[in-house]
């Protein structure tokens, strides 16, 4: 079942154009989203989140336009960047308390069973935290409150190996549970343990979207790994 | 709004916020501009922007399921919550003033501004100044905050140099009363603010929602 749509968004910067990009995301399926350094992936995630405000187009969640629906939709999503680091000298218990305030669905025994799964101490504040545990605990907090859909930009990067590892098979447990995830990465490779769907864009244009196995059937050349056939297509698409 | 408000109080705001609160009893020093307590109040409020550029506070804040311009009225209320704790104690120490202190040699030998209702209306023009200059600077972009406080030092700065500059007009003797003498005057002067104060909060309120809405974050 579709659960979010995305159509034919359109965003214009002076050195950058995000163009007619659109894709569904389906529930208890996992999505890929993939492209290299500034292809738009984080551009179309804030657009996703009305972080930035696309030119044209239109984002549907839950078969509700976000525009007019927004606090609505987001109690049922959660979104967590790498990047973002956020009040670095509070306790994360603090941080979970005000944010479990915003949401009715907050779920205290998964909070404590992600707490757990990612060995966070609730008395550490975020700037006492390694880079890849930090990633842990904004997972945490999206995780905590049932989300239906979940948006990660980037949630394996500066990850080790190991943790990298179990947070692919969490993805597959929440997918279980019929949650839909759309994360970006450059990492081809966790595509290759957990995705159900590529979502491939490039110069701000969406150059496939499409069932791993249509993706790597349509676009990929025998006994080529995705990550081949990624650099391949990339090294075309720069000498075009 | 209510959990909102309860967040900004406590993840967002700087402890400075809180502290500078105290600068509201300056409203006792003798020989001083006293209306610069109102401008010390709003520069622990800038303390609360320093610091929530710093925590990600406003992706943080976009990001929960509240509309964004409930994100933009949490800010306002915080700081029109802190003036307000301020101006609570300025109102108390100038009653104190203007009753038990009425006659003080100290106060009565004072060349600058004393504290009376006029005084009171002055400091609500100040916060007003700085949630019209400041905070709507500041959503412009919801990013920077430099050249915004610059504008409001400079708005305060004038305001606060007429009201104390206003007593020593031939005329204008009367908004320097001690106690309650010229009372109807001293009421007008607070109402003035008062009514200054809502309508500067208020049209940089819808202005800073409409901005914010447009900003790309």
């Amino acid at each position: 079942m579709s659960v979010a749509e995305i159509k034919n968004l359109c965003k214009e910067y002076p050195a950058f154009r995000l163009q007619d990009v659109s894709f569904e995301l389906r529930s208890g399926r996992i999505t890929g989203f993939i492209g290299r350094n500034g292809a738009g992936k984080t551009t179309t995630i804030k657009s996703m989140l009305n972080l930035v405000h696309p030119s044209s187009g239109e984002i549907y969640y839950f078969g509700l336009p976000l525009k007019g629906n927004e606090a609505e939709i987001k109690g049922r999503i959660g979104y967590s960047t790498g990047a973002a680091n956020y009040y670095p000298k509070k306790k994360l218990k603090e941080l979970a308390a005000v944010t479990k305030s915003f949401f009715p669905n907050w779920d205290e025994a998964a909070y404590k069973e992600y707490l757990e799964l990612f060995q966070l101490d609730e008395e550490k504040s975020p700037s006492e935290l390694s880079e890849g545990m930090k990633v842990k605990c904004n997972l945490l907090l999206a995780l905590s409150h049932r989300a239906e859909i979940l948006i990660l930009d980037e949630p394996t990067s500066g990850l080790d190996p190991f943790s990298r590892d179990e947070l692919l098979d969490l993805f597959l447990l929440l997918k279980e549970r019929g949650v839909a995830i759309l994360f970006s990465t450059h990492i081809t490779s966790d595509l290759e343990k957990c995705a159900d769907d590529i979502v491939y864009i490039r110069r701000g244009k969406i150059a496939a979207a499409a069932t791993r196995e249509e993706f790597q059937r349509s676009l990929g050349l025998e006994g080529e790994t995705l990550e081949e056939t990624m650099l391949r297509l990339e090294k075309e698409a720069r000498h075009d | 709004m209510t959990k909102l408000l309860k967040k900004e109080l406590k993840l967002t705001a700087s402890p400075l916020s809180f502290l500078f609160i105290a600068f509201a009893f300056m409203a006792l020093l003798p020989g001083y501009p006293i209306l610069l307590g109102a401008f010390f109040i709003c520069l622990g409020i800038f303390q609360t922007f320093q610091l929530l550029r710093d925590t990600n506070d406003i992706l943080f804040s976009a990001l929960l399921p509240v509309a964004k311009s409930d994100v933009v009225k949490s800010k306002y209320a915080f700081c029109v919550f802190i003036e307000l704790c301020g101006f609570a104690v300025m109102v108390i120490l100038t009653l104190v003033r203007m009753t038990l202190l009425k006659d003080s040699a100290v106060y009565r030998a004072n060349a600058l501004m004393t504290a009376n209702l006029v005084y009171l209306g002055f400091a609500l023009v100040v916060f007003g100044c700085f949630n019209a200059v400041f905070l709507r600077g500041f959503f412009k972009t919801a990013y920077y905050y430099g050249k915004p406080f610059i504008w409001f030092i400079v708005v305060a700065l004038i305001v606060i140099g007429i009201a104390e500059a206003l007593h020593h007009i031939p005329g204008f003797e009367a908004v320097n009363s001690f106690g309650f003498e010229h009372i109807p005057l001293q009421l007008s002067a607070l109402l003035g603010g008062m009514m200054l104060f809502a309508a500067l909060t208020l049209l940089s309120l819808k202005a800073s929602v409409n901005n914010f809405e447009k900003i790309d974050l």
